[in-house]
C-alpha cells in the first residue's frame, strides 16, 4: 500500500467530521434559510439521511474489497476500462471539491477582512501549509486534526455562550409554519456536504482495526449534523428572521460579543481559530486527491505529487467559479445534485455491480 | 626466521598505516616474546609524545620489564608503591611462572591481562599503566588512573530550589556512578561503545532492562554504531547524528546535566546516553511535553505543578507568538483593541518613522544580540553591557522616536516568556520560529499567524523521536498518559508508565494502584 501511515477511529472521525463541517458552519446557515426560513435548523437532520447512506454504502464495499479504496476497487468490480472511466471521474470530481473547498475558504477570508488582498495569495499560502501536513501523510493529518479540532470545537460553543444575553429562543417559532417542505428544500445544501463522506473510503483502509467503523462512521456523521442544527439554531436564536439576508452569520455573531465592554471586536479571533479546523478539512481534502491520484495511476509513492498537485488545486479554485454570488448561488442549486450524482451514485452502482456479480458467481458454485 | 617474518611484515604494516585510522579497525598486532621488540613498535607508535613514559626495571633484578604510562593520567604514587616497589624487591624468580607470580605481586584490585599492542593502546589511553615482562607474551595493565576533575556541583543551567544539588561533571565514571547510586537494581544496563577516530571517546548507553523497550535500545546502539567520525567532544556531535529529522528546528533528544533526571528518565522506560567528557547527557526518545517538563514538578507539591506547567504552556505561545500577534492587530485588527488602549498606543506611535513589523524587527533582534552578548562576556563587562542594553532598549530607544514603548513591553515579555521553558533547547527553537511567524502576520495578520501555527504544528505531528510521536498522548491520543502532560498527576496517582517504553504491557504498571493516603489506610494494619 502506498500509505505506511494508520489512524485510529477517533482520527477517522475527527478528519471526516472537519472535511465535512469546517466550511459548512459558514455556508449552511444563510443557503438554508434561503427556502428554509426559521425552519434551517431542520434542513441538516433532513440531511443527515443521505450521509448515514452514504456511510453504509461505502462501508458495506470496503467490507467487499478490504484494504481498497474507491479507487482500487472501482476497477474490480467493473473492470479496468471502465472501472478507470469511473474512478477518473471521481478523482476529477474530486479535484473540483477540493478547488471548491479552498475557494470557500479564499472567499471567506476575503470578504472577512483581507478584503484587498489578491484571493489567490490567500488560498496559496494555507495550501503551502497544507503541503507539509499531507507531505508527513495521513498520520500528520490525523494528528494535526486530534490537535486542532477540540479547539475549534470549543469555539463553535463559546461562541453562543458568550451570546447567551442576546439568544432569543421565541425565534424557532413558528415551526414548520408552510409545512415540510421548505426545510426539505432547504435540506439539499446539507445532502450536498453530507455527501462528502464518501471521501471516507480513502481512510477505511488506512485505519489500525476495522470492526467498528461503521459505528465510528455514524457517530461522525451525527456530530456534524448536530453542529450544523447546533450553529443554525444558535444563529436563528440571535438574528430571527433576518438571518437569509446575513452571507456569512456565524462570523456577523462572533462580532456581536461583547463581555465587560474590552472583551469585543473578537471576530478576527474566531476567524484566525476557524482556520485551524479550515486547515484540515483542506488538507485532508487535498491528502485524499493526491492519494487517489497516485492509487489511480498505480504509483509505489504520492509525495512527489504534493507540490504539483496542490498547484492545480489553486489554479482550479480560481477557475470554479467565476465569483462569490455564484458560487452562493451554485450551493443552493447545482452543486448538491452534482455532488449527489458523483458521490452518491458513483457508491450505489459500484455496490450494485458488486453485489450483482458475487451473487452469480455464487450460483456457479456447485 | 619464519615467525620474525611475519612479525616484521606486521611491524612493516603497522607503520604504513601510520595509525591514520580508528584503533578498533587497526589489525591485531599480538605481543611478541621479545621485549625489546614491542618497546621498538610502542615507541615508535608513541614517537613525538613527550607525555608517555617507559620506565625500564628488572624484576627481582634479574628479569627485564618495562613500566608503561602516561603522565598526568596515572596516579604514580600508588603505582610506584604497590606495583614498581614490590616487583623489584621480588626475590624468587624462575621462569615460566613468572607472569603469575608477578601479578600475585601486585597489590592492585583492578588488573587486567593484555594480548596484544591494540590493548596497550587503549588501556594507557584510560588511565592504566601497563607492565611488559620479558619472555612473556601477555602484559599487565594495572588500574590506577588519575587525573584532575572537576567536584561534582549543582548545574547552573537546571537549577532547583527543591531537589538534589548534584550534577554530572565531564568524567564518565564519576556521571556512571552517580546514575549507579540513584538506582540500585543490576537491571540498570550500561552498555559501552568507543566513538571518534582519534578521541576515542568513550560513550554509554544506559537503560534499565524490562522497563525500555528492547527495540529501542537496539535502535539507539545501532545508530550510535553508525557514526564515525574524528572526534566527539560534545554531546551535541552525537546529537545531530542520531535524531530522526536532522533538519527539523525542534531537539528530537533531550538533555540533562542532572542525575536525578536522568534516573527519572530510565525509570520512564528512556534511554540514556553519557558521553566521557561532556556533564550533558542526551536522552531518547523525547517528546513535546517532556520538554515542557521540569525537575521540580515532580518534587513539588502537584496542584502548583500543575498550575506551573499551564503557564509554561501558555508562556510558550507567548514567547513564539507575542511580537507577531502585536504585529498582525496594530495592522490588520486595530478594531479588537479597547478604544483607551488603542488611543494610547496610537499616541506612542506618532513619531515613530517604521510600520510595526520592522520595529519588531529592529527590536527582537536587538534583543537576541544583547542575550547573546551576555552569554559570551566576561563577568567585569556584563554589568556594562546589561546597563547599555537596558538604557538603549528600555529608554533611548523610546526616547530617541525609533520604537513605541508598548513593542519595548512586547520585547520584554517575550524575553521573560523564553526564559520560562525548563530546556534550553526549546527556548531556541521558539527563538528561530518567532522570526517567520512575524513575517507571515505582517503579511496577513492574524490568518498569517494561524498559518504559521498550522505549519509549525504540522511539522510538529511529522517528527517521531526514535519511533515516538513527537505529540505522543496527545495526538495519537491516549487519555491514559495525559495525566503528565496536561496536569501533573499526584504521585500516589501515576500508576502506569508511559506506553512508549514496554511492549511487555502488564509491565507498565510502576506503582501499586492503591497508594493514595487517607484516614482508613493509615497506621501499621495492612
Amino acid at each position: 500500500m502506498i500509505e505506511k501511515g494508520r489512524i485510529s477511529y477517533l482520527e477517522l472521525a475527527l478528519i471526516m467530521y472537519a472535511t465535512v463541517v469546517a466550511t459548512a458552519i459558514l455556508y449552511i446557515p444563510y443557503v438554508t434559510s434561503q427556502h428554509a426560513k426559521r425552519d434551517l435548523w431542520l434542513s441538516p437532520i433532513w440531511g443527515s439521511l443521505s450521509g448515514f447512506l452514504i456511510v453504509m454504502i461505502i462501508v458495506k464495499l470496503s467490507k467487499l474489497y478490504p484494504g481498497k479504496t474507491l479507487i482500487e476497487y472501482g476497477e474490480l468490480i467493473l473492470g479496468r476500462t471502465l472501472g478507470k472511466i469511473i474512478s477518473f471521474i471521481y478523482l476529477f470530481f474530486l479535484l473540483h471539491d477540493t478547488a471548491i473547498a479552498f475557494r470557500e475558504y479564499g472567499e471567506f477570508i476575503e470578504s472577512a477582512f483581507l478584503h484587498k488582498t489578491p484571493i489567490i495569495f490567500v488560498t496559496g499560502s494555507i495550501a503551502l501549509s497544507c503541503a507539509i501536513a499531507v507531505h508527513g501523510g495521513i498520520e500528520t493529518i490525523g494528528r494535526c486534526a486530534t490537535i486542532f479540532l477540540p479547539i475549534v470545537l470549543a469555539l463553535y460553543i463559546l461562541i453562543y455562550v458568550f451570546l447567551i444575553p442576546d439568544l432569543n429562543v421565541k425565534n424557532i417559532f413558528p415551526i414548520m409554519q408552510d409545512g415540510i417542505m421548505p426545510s426539505i428544500k432547504g435540506s439539499i445544501a446539507p445532502h450536498a456536504w453530507l455527501s462528502q463522506f464518501s471521501l471516507m473510503s480513502f481512510l477505511i483502509p488506512l485505519l489500525t482495526n476495522q470492526q467498528k467503523v461503521m459505528k465510528w462512521g455514524m457517530f461522525s456523521v451525527i456530530a456534524s449534523v448536530l453542529t450544523m442544527v447546533f450553529i443554525n439554531l444558535g444563529n436563528l436564536f440571535l438574528f430571527g428572521g433576518i438571518i437569509s439576508n446575513l452571507y456569512f452569520p456565524v462570523f456577523e455573531a462572533a462580532r456581536f460579543i461583547s463581555v465587560g465592554s474590552f472583551f469585543e471586536h473578537i471576530e478576527s479571533i474566531v476567524i484566525a481559530f476557524w482556520v485551524l479546523g479550515g486547515f484540515v478539512q483542506l488538507s485532508s481534502f487535498f491528502y485524499m486527491l493526491i492519494l487517489g491520484t497516485s492509487q489511480w495511476l498505480t504509483l509505489p509513492s504520492y509525495k512527489q505529487f504534493v507540490l504539483p498537485i496542490g498547484f492545480l488545486i489553486i489554479i482550479f479554485s480560481v477557475w470554479s467559479t467565476p465569483s462569490f454570488e455564484e458560487m452562493i448561488r451554485g450551493m443552493g442549486t447545482t452543486m448538491p445534485f452534482y455532488f449527489l450524482t458523483v458521490q452518491l451514485l458513483i457508491p450505489v452502482l459500484l455496490l450494485g455491480v458488486a453485489v450483482i456479480r458475487r451473487k452469480r458467481s455464487k450460483s456457479f458454485l456447485p | 626466521m619464519k615467525f620474525s617474518g611475519i612479525w616484521k611484515k606486521k611491524k612493516d604494516h603497522f607503520q604504513n598505516i601510520q595509525l591514520n585510522e580508528s584503533l578498533d579497525t587497526l589489525p591485531k598486532i599480538p605481543l611478541h616474546p621479545e621485549l625489546n621488540q614491542n618497546i621498538e613498535v610502542l615507541k615508535s607508535a608513541y614517537k613525538d609524545c613527550s607525555d608517555v613514559v617507559f620506565r625500564e626495571f628488572s624484576i627481582g633484578s634479574s628479569i627485564n620489564a618495562v613500566l608503561l604510562y602516561i603522565d598526568g593520567l596515572s596516579n604514580t604514587e600508588e603505582v610506584d608503591q604497590h606495583v614498581l616497589k614490590p616487583l623489584i624487591q621480588m626475590k624468587n624468580h624462575e621462569h615460566g611462572a613468572i607472569f603469575e607470580k608477578t601479578k600475585k605481586e601486585i597489590s592492585v584490585s583492578d588488573i587486567k591481562d593484555i594480548y596484544s599492542i591494540n590493548d596497550i593502546f587503549k588501556q594507557i589511553s584510560i588511565g592504566n599503566s601497563i607492565i611488559l615482562i620479558e619472555k612473556e607474551t601477555k602484559g599487565i595493565s594495572i588500574g590506577l588512573p588519575k587525573w584532575e576533575k572537576r567536584s561534582i556541583m549543582e548545574p547552573d543551567a537546571e537549577s532547583v530550589i527543591r531537589g538534589p544539588r548534584e550534577g554530572f561533571i565531564e568524567t564518565l565514571r564519576v556521571n556512571t556512578s552517580l546514575l549507579r547510586r540513584k538506582i540500585r537494581h543490576p537491571l540498570l544496563r550500561m552498555k559501552q561503545m568507543d566513538i571518534g577516530r582519534y578521541t576515542e571517546t568513550q560513550v554509554i548507553v544506559a537503560y534499565i532492562e524490562g522497563i525500555a523497550n528492547s527495540t529501542l535500545v537496539d535502535e539507539v546502539t545501532s545508530r550510535l554504531k553508525r557514526i564515525k567520525i574524528d572526534g566527539i567532544l560534545e554531546s551535541g556531535y552525537i546529537e545531530e547524528m542520531i535524531v530522526d529529522h536532522p533538519f527539523s528546528p525542534f531537539s528530537q533528544v533531550l538533555t540533562t546535566e542532572r542525575p536525578d533526571v536522568a534516573s527519572a528518565c530510565l525509570l520512564e522506560g528512556r534511554v540514556v546516553i553519557l558521553i566521557d567528557g561532556t556533564p550533558i547527557t542526551l536522552i531518547a526518545p523525547c517528546t513535546f511535553a517532556s520538554l515542557m517538563q521540569a525537575p521540580e514538578d515532580y518534587y513539588n507539591q502537584f496542584y502548583i505543578s500543575t498550575l506551573i506547567r499551564w503557564l509554561r504552556y501558555i508562556f510558550f505561545f507567548i514567547a513564539l507568538l507575542a511580537p507577531s500577534a502585536y504585529v498582525a492587530i496594530l495592522t490588520f485588527h486595530q478594531e479588537m483593541l479597547p478604544t483607551t488602549l488603542l488611543l494610547t498606543i496610537a499616541q506612542s506611535r506618532e513619531q515613530i518613522p517604521f510600520p510595526a513589523l520592522i520595529e519588531a524587527f529592529i527590536m527582537e533582534i536587538t534583543f537576541e544580540a544583547l542575550r547573546e552578548a551576555g552569554v559570551r562576556l566576561p563577568k567585569q563587562v556584563g554589568a556594562a553591557v546589561s546597563i547599555v542594553g537596558a538604557l538603549v532598549i528600555g529608554q533611548a530607544a523610546t526616547a530617541a522616536g525609533l520604537v513605541s514603548s508598548p513593542m519595548v513591553m512586547v520585547v520584554a515579555i517575550t524575553g521573560v516568556a523564553s526564559f520560562l521553558m525548563p530546556r534550553y533547547a526549546t527556548g531556541i527553537s521558539i527563538r528561530i520560529l518567532r522570526f517567520p511567524i512575524m513575517i507571515f502576520s505582517g503579511m496577513l495578520g492574524l490568518l498569517g499567524v494561524m498559518i504559521g501555527i498550522t505549519a509549525i504544528v504540522a511539522h510538529m505531528c511529522t517528527l517521531k523521536s526514535f519511533g515516538v510521536p513527537y505529540f505522543n498522548s496527545t495526538a495519537p491520543l491516549k487519555i491514559q498518559n495525559l495525566k503528565d502532560v496536561l496536569i501533573r498527576a499526584p504521585w500516589w496517582a501515576m500508576d502506569t508508565r508511559p506506553e512508549f517504553s514496554s511492549k511487555d504491557t502488564s509491565n507498565l504498571r510502576r506503582q501499586s494502584s492503591n497508594l493514595k493516603p487517607g484516614p482508613s489506610k493509615g497506621g501499621g494494619e495492612s
